[in-house]
C-alpha cells in the first residue's frame, strides 16, 4: 500500500461540509440550560458588591453564581511556573479580587442563551478601583527574569573560550547591527468559539468541551471538581480550530461543570467572541532587542537577544522569543538570550502558534536582513555563511537538516536572483515591489504515545487514540499511517480520535500528534496482527486452525499460511468474532539525548506597498520546508498555507489594542481584530523536500502545524524595506509607518 | 437585548406615527447588531421592509435611489455603474457581500459610528450616553476623526456611501407626520459639537425615502478610493470620493469629500475650488489638498491621517484626472 506521501482528501471532510460533524457547542439535550460569563469592567480592584436581584428576576433566570455566591472550584495543581498547560491559575468566582479588565466575576444560568446573557447585564458591580499597568511600556520598571523560560534559564551564555562577556565580543566585532522589535498582543480567534456541555450522571461526567487535550481536561477538571479522573469523560471529536488557546483548561469549563452538578441539569456553555479575548488567553507583548556582531565577510561572532514579554500578574507565561529562535538558528561563538517578565494587570496570556519563535524570527530575521543592508551581502548568502552544522548550545548534531536545500530551491522557485537589492528600484505604477527573505524553524516535539488498532468483521479497520484533528488533518493521517502499516486502502480504516477514554495522546500542541501518535499506530498494527494471526490459529472453525503462528502471517488485510489467503473479516466470520484488536505505544528514546531536533523552512516574499498611501500588500509567496515526511501533501500543504495565512496576519494586521488607561480591550470582534481576507492573500507556493528524520520516529515525521508562520512577519518585513528602504520594526506593519517623503508619480 | 415590540408597516404613515421610543428596522445588519449589545434599545421595532421605497431610475438628470433598495443592487446597477462610478465603488467597497446583500440605502446612510467606546456599555460615552465622557481622546483612537471633532466626541462617520452622495451634492427625501421633504445630505449630518447623540437632522417619526443625485455628464470621471489595513471587509482608514470635470488639460469643476477622517462625511468644496481653472497636474493636486486638513485636531493615536488625507486625495486626484505627465 502506497498512502504516506499521496495527496488525500480528508476523511471528515464530508462530515464537515454537510453539518454532520458536531462540535462541543452543537449538543442539545433534555432539560438542557445554557451558562453565560459575566466579566469584569474594570482592570484591578476589589467588588464591592454584586446587586443580583434584577437578574434574578430576568425571564428564564436559573442561577447566578458571583463570589459572594461562589460555585466550589479548588486550585488547579501547579505546574511550576511555565504550568499554563494547566490553565488559570486563580479559580475564578472564589473571592472578589479582580485582576485583569474581563475576568469572570458570575456565571449566569438561564434556560436560554439569550436570556442568560440577557440577566447578565443586569446585575449591577460596584467596584474599588485600584490603579492597573495594562501596557509593557508602563510596566518595564517592574521587569524581573524569571526562574526558567522554555525549560532553561532566563539567561542562556555560549561565549568562546577566553570571552568574558557578551559585550566584550560585541565590542570586538567589524561590523554590529543592533535594533529593538515590538510585537503587540495577538489573540488565536479560532473559528469556533470555546464551548462545553455538561452533563452528570451521578458522579460521573460526561462532558462536550471544545480542546487540544482530552486527557489533560480530564485530570484539570477532576482536580478543580473534587473528583476522581475515572468519573471524567471529555468527547471532543471535532475542534474547530485551537490555534494553542483550547490547549489549556480555561474557567468556563469547571464552572459550567460545577454548576450542572449543583443545578442537578446539563449546562451548556458557549463563549462570545468578545469574552474570548480576555477568558481563553493571547499571545504577551515582547519587545527584543537583538545585537549581531560580524566580520567583514558576514560571520557571526557574536548575537545577544534580549526579550521582555508581557505576563498577567496572576499568571505566569513566558512568551520564549529569544531562547527558542537565537539558541537555534545560527552558528556563532558568542550566543547570549535574556529573557525578562513584564507583569501587568492583564489577562493570562498562553501558547499561541509558534510560541516565542513567531516574534523571534520577527526580530532575529529582521536583524540578519538589516545586517545584509550594511555589509552587503545578499541575504539568502548570509544565512549560508552562517548555517549551523550541529545546535550551537549544546553541540548536538541535527537529526536531519537540509534548510541550505530550502534556500536553494526557495530561491530558484521563487526568483530571487531578479530581486534587486538597492530598495526603490522595483515599482509598477505607483506601487513599490520589494523581494524579502527568512527563515522559518520549529523545534520537533515527540511524546509517549498508545494507539490501538482494531480488525473488524464487517472487513474494516479502526484505528484510534486520544489525539485531536483541530482541522489539522489528523483524522486522515490517521487512516493514512494505518492503511500504510495494514495495506488496506484508507478508504477502508476507521479513525477514531477526541475522547479522554481512548488510549493515551500528548496535547495536540507543539505540533507533536502526527510525530507522536503515528508510531504507536505502526505498534499497534503490529500488535493487532500478532492477535490476529494467534486467534486464528488457536479457534476451532478458523481456517487456519491449528497451525503454528510462524505459519501463519498477514499482508494487505489478508492471512495467508498452509496455501490458503482468507481475508481477515472472512476469518473473523469464521470464528463468529465481532473484532480483533491490539495496542501499541511509542517513545522517544536515546536519540533524544544523541541529536537536535528542528524543522526548518525558507520563506520568500514579494510585497506591493503604495507610494502614496503606505499600505503593503503581499503579492507572491514562496515556502520551501524540511518537515521530515509528509504523511499526506494535501493537509500539509494546507497547514503550510493556514500557517502562512496566519503570519501575513502577524506581520500586516493583528494586534490587540488596550486602552492604556483602563485595560478596556477596544476591538474584541472580528470586524475589528483584523485577520486576513482572501483579498489580502495571494497565491502561495509551497513545497516540501519530503526528506524522512527516521532518526526522530520511524516514520521519520516531525511536526508542520506551526513552523509556516515561523519567518513570515520577517519575511515581509524585510521585502517592504526592499520595496520601501523604510526599516519597520514594529508589528504589525500599516499604512502610517509607510507615509514615507512623497515621491513623484513613475 | 431588551424586549421590544415588532411591527410589520403596511404602509408608510403608519411607519412614521410610531411612537418616539420606535426604530425602523430595514436590513438590520447595524440595528440588531446594537440592540444584541444594549447599545440601542427601540421599546417598538417597526420592520419597513414592505415599504414601497424601491427602485433607481435616471430621469431628466436626476438618478432617484429608493431607501430600500439594497447597497448590492444600487453597485451593480448600470446607470449607477456608467453615469455614477463612484457610487458604485463606494458600495462595492463596503463591509462584505453577504452584508452588502442585506443591508439598506437608508440603513446605510443612518448607520451608527464603529468608535468601540461607544459599541461598548461599559464605558462611557458621550454619544449614547450624553455627558458621561469620552476615553476616546486619551485611550484608542487610530481610527477616530481628525475633522470635526468637539469636545465631546471625536467618533468617525463609517458610511462610504455617504461620502460618495456628499461629494456629488445629493439630498435625502424624508417623509414624517408632517409630510414630506427633502434637504442636502450635507446638511443632514450634523457636527457632534455639544450634542454628538443627535447625529442626524431627522425630526421623530421621519423616514428615508430615498436618495436623489443630480446628474451630470462628468460625474461620468469619477472614483471612490479607500485605504484601509485590509484589503476587504473593513473600514476607511482614510478615503476619497472625487469627481473631475476637465476640459483637455484643463480642469472645468471637481466635487470632493472624505471619509474616515471626519465626524460626518467630510465635503471638501475649497479643495474642490482651489482646482477650478488649474490644469491637470500632480503638483496642482497637491496643492489643492494641502486645504483638506484645515482645522484638524490630530488626536494621540492617528496624526497620521493629516498626511494620509492629502495623500488619498491626490492619489485618487490623479487616478481620475488621467494623463499626468
Ligand atoms: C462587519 C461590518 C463591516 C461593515 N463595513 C462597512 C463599510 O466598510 N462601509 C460601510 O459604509 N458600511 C459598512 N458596514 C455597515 C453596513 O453598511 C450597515 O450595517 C448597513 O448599511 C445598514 O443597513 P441596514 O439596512 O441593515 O440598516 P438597519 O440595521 O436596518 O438600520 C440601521 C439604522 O438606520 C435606520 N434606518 C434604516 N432605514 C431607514 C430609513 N429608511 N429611514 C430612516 N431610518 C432608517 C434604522 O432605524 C437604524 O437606526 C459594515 C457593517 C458590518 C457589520
Amino acid at each position: 500500500m502506497n498512502s504516506v506521501s499521496q495527496s488525500i482528501d480528508r476523511v471528515d471532510g464530508k462530515l464537515k461540509v454537510t453539518g454532520q460533524a458536531r462540535y462541543s457547542g452543537d449538543h442539545s439535550l433534555p432539560n438542557l440550560c445554557y451558562g453565560y460569563l459575566l466579566q469584569s469592567s474594570i482592570a484591578k480592584g476589589n467588588i464591592q458588591s454584586m446587586d443580583v436581584s434584577a437578574a434574578q428576576h430576568s425571564p428564564g433566570v436559573v442561577a447566578i453564581f458571583t463570589p459572594f455566591n461562589p460555585l466550589k472550584i479548588y486550585s488547579p495543581a501547579q505546574a511550576g511556573e511555565e504550568g499554563a498547560i494547566s490553565g488559570d491559575v486563580i479559580p475564578l468566582l472564589q473571592d472578589p479580587a479582580v485582576d485583569y479588565f474581563g475576568q469572570t466575576i458570575g456565571f449566569v444560568v438561564a434556560e436560554s442563551f439569550e436570556e442568560a446573557r440577557d440577566a447578565a447585564r443586569l446585575v449591577k458591580t460596584e467596584y474599588q478601583t485600584q490603579p492597573a499597568i495594562v501596557e509593557l511600556q508602563s510596566g518595564l520598571g517592574q521587569a524581573y527574569a524569571p526562574k526558567s523560560v522554555s525549560g532553561m534559564g532566563a539567561t542562556v551564555s555560549v561565549l568562546a573560550d577566553g570571552v568574558t562577556s557578551i559585550d566584550e565580543a560585541l565590542r570586538g566585532a567589524e561590523v554590529l547591527v543592533s535594533a529593538t522589535y515590538n510585537s503587540p498582543i495577538e489573540h488565536h480567534n479560532p473559528m469556533e468559539p470555546h464551548a462545553t456541555t455538561a452533563i452528570w450522571n451521578g458522579d460521573r461526567l460526561t462532558i462536550y468541551d471544545a480542546t487540544q487535550w482530552v486527557q489533560g481536561q480530564q485530570r484539570n477538571l477532576a482536580a478543580v471538581l473534587g473528583i476522581d479522573e475515572a468519573n471524567v469523560r471529555v468527547l471532543c471529536p471535532f475542534v474547530g480550530g485551537g490555534f494553542g488557546c483550547k490547549g489549556s483548561m480555561w474557567m468556563h469549563s469547571p464552572l459550567t461543570a460545577a454548576a450542572a452538578r449543583v443545578l442537578n441539569r446539563p449546562v451548556k456553555t458557549v463563549l462570545t467572541r468578545e469574552q474570548m479575548y480576555t477568558a481563553v488567553g493571547h499571545r504577551p507583548t515582547v519587545r527584543q532587542t537583538v545585537t549581531l556582531g560580524a566580520t567583514k565577510q558576514g560571520e557571526l561572532t557574536a548575537v545577544k537577544h534580549e526579550a521582555y514579554s508581557s505576563s498577567s500578574r496572576v499568571k505566569f507565561f513566558a512568551e520564549a522569543a529569544a531562547h527558542r529562535t537565537s539558541l537555534a538558528l545560527y552558528k556563532s561563538p558568542n550566543i547570549v538570550v535574556t529573557h525578562e517578565i513584564v507583569p501587568l494587570d492583564f489577562a493570562p496570556g498562553t501558547f499561541m502558534r509558534a510560541p516565542g519563535v513567531a516574534p523571534g524570527m520577527f526580530a532575529l530575521e529582521s536583524a540578519m536582513d538589516e545586517l545584509s543592508v550594511k555589509l552587503g551581502v545578499d541575504p539568502v548568502e548570509l544565512r549560508l555563511r552562517n548555517y549551523a552544522t550541529a545546535e550551537p548550545v549544546h553541540k548536538l548534531p541535527w537529526s536531519s537538516k537540509h534548510l541550505d536545500e530550502c534556500y536553494r530551491l526557495g530561491a530558484d522557485k521563487f526568483g530571487w536572483s531578479q530581486r534587486r537589492p538597492e530598495p526603490k528600484s522595483t515599482r509598477e505604477g505607483d506601487w513599490l515591489v520589494g523581494h524579502g527573505v527568512a527563515t522559518a524553524l520549529y523545534p520537533a516535539h515527540r511524546s509517549h504515545a498508545e494507539a490501538k488498532i482494531r480488525f473488524q468483521s464487517d472487513g474494516n479497520v479502526s484505528v484510534s487514540a486520544a489525539t485531536h484533528d483541530l482541522g489539522t488533518g489528523m483524522y486522515t493521517v490517521l487512516a493514512i499511517v494505518a492503511s500504510e502499516a495494514l495495506g488496506i486502502p484508507v478508504q477502508r480504516i476507521r479513525p477514531v480520535l477526541g475522547d479522554s477514554g481512548l488510549t493515551l495522546a500528548p496535547v495536540a500542541g507543539g505540533s507533536q500528534s502526527t510525530a507522536s501518535v503515528s508510531p504507536a499506530v505502526v505498534a499497534a498494527v503490529d500488535s493487532a496482527t500478532k492477535k490476529l494471526i494467534s486467534v486464528a490459529v488457536s479457534g476451532a472453525k478458523s481456517p487456519f486452525s491449528g497451525m503454528k503462528p510462524s505459519d501463519v502471517s498477514y499482508a494487505n488485510g489478508v492471512l495467508q499460511g498452509g496455501g490458503k489467503a482468507v481475508p481477515f473479516e472472512a476469518v473473523l466470520a469464521a470464528l463468529d468474532r465481532s473484532a480483533v484488536e491490539g495496542s501499541g505505544t511509542a517513545s522517544p528514546g536515546e536519540e533524544e539525548h544523541q541529536y537536535s531536533f528542528l524543522s526548518f523552512g525558507a520563506q520568500f516574499c514579494e510585497v506591493r506597498v503604495n507610494e502614496w498611501t503606505g499600505e503593503a500588500r503581499v503579492t507572491r509567496f514562496t515556502s520551501v520546508m524540511d518537515v521530515g515526511t509528509v504523511v499526506n501533501q494535501k493537509t500539509a500543504r494546507s497547514q503550510v498555507i493556514g500557517g502562512i495565512v496566519f503570519g501575513i496576519g502577524m506581520g500586516l494586521l493583528e494586534a490587540t489594542k488596550v486602552d492604556p488607561n483602563n485595560g478596556w480591550i477596544a476591538n474584541r470582534n472580528l470586524a475589528e481584530y483584523l485577520v486576513p481576507t482572501n483579498a489580502d492573500i495571494p497565491h502561495i507556493d509551497v513545497e516540501f523536500l519530503n526528506i524522512p528524520d527516521t532518526k526522530f520516529n520511524s516514520l521519520g515525521v516531525r511536526g508542520i502545524g506551526e513552523i509556516g508562520i515561523a519567518g513570515v512577519p520577517a519575511a515581509i518585513a524585510n521585502a517592504i524595506f526592499n520595496a520601501t528602504g523604510t526599516r519597520v520594526r514594529d508589528l504589525p506593519i500599516t499604512p502610517e509607518s509607510l507615509l514615507v517623503e512623497q515621491k513623484g508619480m513613475a | 437585548m431588551k424586549a421590544f415590540s415588532y411591527t410589520l408597516a403596511v404602509s408608510t404613515e403608519e411607519a412614521t406615527n410610531a411612537g418616539t421610543q420606535s426604530d425602523n428596522n430595514a436590513g438590520g445588519t447595524n440595528l440588531v447588531d446594537l440592540m444584541k449589545i444594549d447599545v440601542m434599545d427601540p421599546k417598538e421595532l417597526v420592520d419597513i421592509n414592505q415599504l414601497p421605497m424601491r427602485g433607481v431610475t435616471l430621469d431628466d438628470g436626476v438618478l432617484r435611489i429608493g431607501a430600500l433598495e439594497k447597497m448590492a443592487s444600487v453597485a451593480e446597477q448600470p446607470e449607477v455603474v456608467q453615469h455614477f462610478p463612484v457610487i458604485s465603488q463606494a458600495l462595492l467597497k463596503s463591509a462584505s457581500a453577504q452584508l452588502r446583500n442585506m443591508a439598506s440605502i437608508g440603513g446605510n446612510l443612518m448607520q451608527r459610528t464603529r468608535c468601540g467606546y461607544f459599541r461598548d456599555v461599559v464605558m462611557p460615552c458621550n454619544k449614547r450616553v450624553p455627558g458621561s465622557g469620552c476615553p476616546a481622546f486619551a485611550g484608542e483612537n487610530r481610527m477616530h476623526a481628525i475633522l470635526g471633532v468637539g469636545d465631546a466626541c471625536c467618533a468617525t462617520h463609517p458610511s462610504d456611501l455617504a461620502v460618495a452622495l456628499v461629494a456629488l451634492d445629493a439630498s435625502v427625501n424624508l417623509q414624517g407626520p408632517k409630510g414630506t421633504r427633502s434637504i442636502k445630505l450635507d446638511d443632514f449630518y450634523l457636527l457632534p459639537e455639544d450634542t454628538p447623540d443627535r447625529e442626524h437632522a431627522i425630526e421623530p417619526g421621519e423616514l428615508i425615502t430615498g436618495v436623489t443625485v443630480p446628474q451630470t455628464n462628468w460625474y461620468q470621471r469619477s472614483a471612490y478610493l479607500k485605504i484601509r489595513d485590509r484589503e476587504s471587509y473593513e473600514f476607511a482608514l482614510c478615503s476619497a470620493a472625487v469627481a473631475l470635470d476637465v476640459d483637455g488639460l484643463k480642469i472645468r469643476d471637481a466635487r470632493i469629500a472624505a471619509g474616515g477622517v471626519g465626524t460626518r462625511p467630510w465635503r471638501l468644496p475649497e479643495v474642490a475650488q482651489a482646482l477650478i481653472g488649474k490644469r491637470v497636474s500632480q503638483e496642482t493636486f497637491e496643492h489643492a489638498v494641502e486645504i483638506a486638513t484645515k482645522g484638524a485636531r490630530p488626536l494621540s493615536q492617528n496624526g497620521f491621517k493629516v498626511t494620509l488625507l492629502k495623500r488619498t486625495l491626490t492619489r485618487a486626484l490623479v487616478h481620475v484626472g488621467g494623463g499626468v505627465a
